[in-house]
């Protein structure tokens, strides 16, 4: 394994992980919620995808967008069932319901798509680039443009635009956002649409890269916590550059350390910026 | 509050309980799993409904102590009371390292992170031959508990279920006695007002610290007498099974009730071994139970059994305080 090669998959990899944070860091920075269903619903919506492909032969495209909407249905399913935790910012109620939508998606899948773990052939996994004697699939290069485009539409559409600054307000005090005519469910039903969409969007990019199991999610789940805490939370731009930070070293930490160690290599990342710099960490509604 | 009842009565209740699986033809396989499972809801129970955090790292207590127990009893060959102080001894290191190094954080990032030690320890125990791997430890031998010229040994669950019984009545007495204890009354003072609690001289992070570590010994017993009871200890111990078992007992049937994680254990255990669906639906009816129970029950059954207790009887001004439930 060549450091090229390494640095070209950590830079794939640092893509994949930013994308799948992308949900997250909308979550939490822009609505302050929380979801720990998201690992997941990353594992639905890849069967969802393997399903759509394998099971009704529609092209690609069009399953990562039925994955999708099967995100967007998740996501209003789970928001309706929190909607009067959400408005008391009940965040450990919130916690633990999503945990419980968690196990149920498992019980799910396994009821569905059985206990079979099934692969994903994609059109672009066959086309083949070599970059400075480096080998690259169309999928990964397709990683990458989803999320640059992911995460410059929302820079661009929530950072500046009046969506984000309604929804911020929003998480800074709902009473006041209610008072001043916005509908704040509806707010918080978008944000959680959004955040199963994209967390969908990431699964039927990402998860042709591996074996779909109904045992997977949890690597996407820490992957995310350190995106998400790395990278300042709530910060858009952040995320971007933790995600690919993060890709960056597990790449290289799994090719020249330890590959079955490379989740606990993240975790160990994130326990040393929780200690060197714990009050960055303090919950700040609304993001920056 | 409920007030404690009689003591004669809850000795009447505890000789029943203690005979029913006998009476109800051979059922200690269950009563034993359910009493086991209920002691490590324990301790979530004090973190979540005392402390007011959910702390996602109990079944990481819970499999150090089924692997203490484990490793001690197959490579070394150790009895009971070594394997216990092994199991005890693993959780409360683990807490503490944990809880040091979680001390400043609160609410999300305090569960975001015990989830991920969850993940991560459960990495661990896949990977590491020390500890089995992914084949985890087989042929723990029976349990021996021996001393002096005491026999005492349980070979099956009718012998184990006495022991486990005990263990359950000393989690009960213990929780009790937390909760009345001036560490108890400083954790819920910390859990409802934080700055009160620390105008009053408390710190804060030293009583989120001891609460934290004193839960951990709760879930490690029960570690150990499952570790007897499957004579196996393998990386399912992390599955979120375990730790979405335990958040359900501990939410379903009220929080900061004392009989609530049993009651609540005992409900999970009892439909999974005499109303199973299967695997995947008893999955998607546990999560369903704790979803329903936080977003739809406010209060969890206890409540939902109150109000309607209330609202068939003529209205009595209830002298309860509902501010522990109201986290």
């Amino acid at each position: 394994m060549n450091l090229v090669q390494q640095l070209i998959n950590g830079i794939v990899l640092g893509h994949a992980y930013a994308l799948i944070a992308v949900g997250w860091t909308v979550l939490l920075g822009v609505a302050r919620l929380v979801n720990f269903g998201h690992g997941q619903i990353y594992m639905l919506a890849a069967f969802v995808t393997w399903w759509a492909v394998a099971g009704l032969g529609l092209p690609y495209p069009l399953a990562i967008l039925v994955a999708m909407l099967a995100g967007v249905l998740i996501g209003l399913v789970m928001q309706a069932a929190m909607l009067r935790l959400t408005f008391r910012q009940d965040l450990v109620a919130i916690m633990i319901v999503t945990l419980g939508f968690g196990h149920m998606m498992r019980g799910i899948a396994g009821l569905v798509f059985g206990g079979q773990p099934q692969v994903l052939e994609t059109p672009l996994s066959y086309i083949d680039f070599e970059i400075a004697g480096a080998w690259v699939t169309a999928q990964d290069l397709a990683v990458i443009l989803v999320s640059i485009a992911a995460f410059a539409l929302l820079h661009f559409g929530l950072e500046r635009g009046t969506l984000g600054r309604t929804a911020r307000m929003v998480a800074e005090d709902p009473k006041l956002a209610q008072l001043a005519g916005i509908n704040v469910s509806r707010v918080y039903f978008a944000v959680f649409a959004f955040e199963g969409a994209a967390v969908a969007l990431a699964a039927a990019l990402v998860a042709p890269r591996t074996p779909i199991l109904t045992s997977i999610g949890f690597e996407e789940v820490i992957v995310t916590f350190v995106v998400v805490v790395l990278g300042g939370i709530g910060s858009v731009s952040g995320s971007y550059l933790a995600g690919l930070g993060l890709g960056v070293f597990t790449a290289l930490f799994g090719g020249f350390v330890s590959p079955a160690y490379a989740t606990t290599a993240a975790f160990g990342v994130l326990i040393v910026v929780l200690v060197l710099r714990p009050s960055g960490l303090a919950l700040r509604a609304g993001g920056r | 509050m409920r007030s404690w009842p009689a003591p004669l009565a809850a000795l009447v209740a505890a000789i029943v309980i203690f005979l029913l699986p006998g009476w109800l033809g051979g059922l200690h396989g269950a009563f034993t799993v359910i009493a086991i499972l209920a002691v490590a809801a324990y301790g979530l129970d004090i973190v979540v409904s005392d402390l007011g955090e959910v702390s996602l790292a109990h079944t990481v207590f819970f499999a150090a102590g089924a692997y203490a127990t484990g490793l001690l009893a197959t490579r070394l060959g150790a009895g009971g009371w070594v394997t216990l102080a092994g199991a005890l001894l693993a959780g409360l290191l683990i807490a503490l390292a944990l809880g040091i190094v979680t001390l400043a954080l609160r609410e999300f990032v305090f569960s975001l992170v015990t989830y991920a030690a969850t993940v991560v320890a459960a990495a661990i125990a896949h990977n590491w031959n020390l500890l089995g791997g992914s084949d985890g430890v087989s042929g723990i031998p029976t349990l021996d508990l021996s001393a002096g010229p005491l026999r005492l040994t349980a070979v099956n669950d009718a012998q184990l279920w006495p022991l486990a019984f005990l263990l359950m009545l000393l989690t009960l007495y213990a929780v009790r006695q937390f909760r009345r204890s001036r560490l108890g009354a400083m954790a819920m003072m910390v859990h409802l007002n934080p700055r009160l609690a620390t105008m009053s001289g408390i710190d804060v992070r030293r009583v989120r610290l001891q609460v934290f570590v004193l839960s951990a010994p709760f879930s490690a017993a029960a570690g150990w007498l499952y570790a007897y009871q499957r004579a196996y200890v393998g990386p399912d111990l992390f599955e979120t099974y375990f730790l979405v078992l335990m958040l359900t007992a501990v939410v379903l049937v009220g929080r900061r009730r004392l009989f609530g994680p049993l009651l609540g254990t005992a409900l999970v255990i009892g439909q999974e071994r005499f109303l199973s669906f299967g695997g995947d639906i008893n999955a998607i009816i546990l999560g369903g139970a704790l979803v329903v129970a936080l977003a739809l029950l406010p209060g969890g059954l206890d409540g939902l059994l109150r109000r309607v207790l209330a609202r068939r009887a003529p209205p009595i001004p209830l002298s309860e305080t509902r501010t522990a439930t109201q986290s």
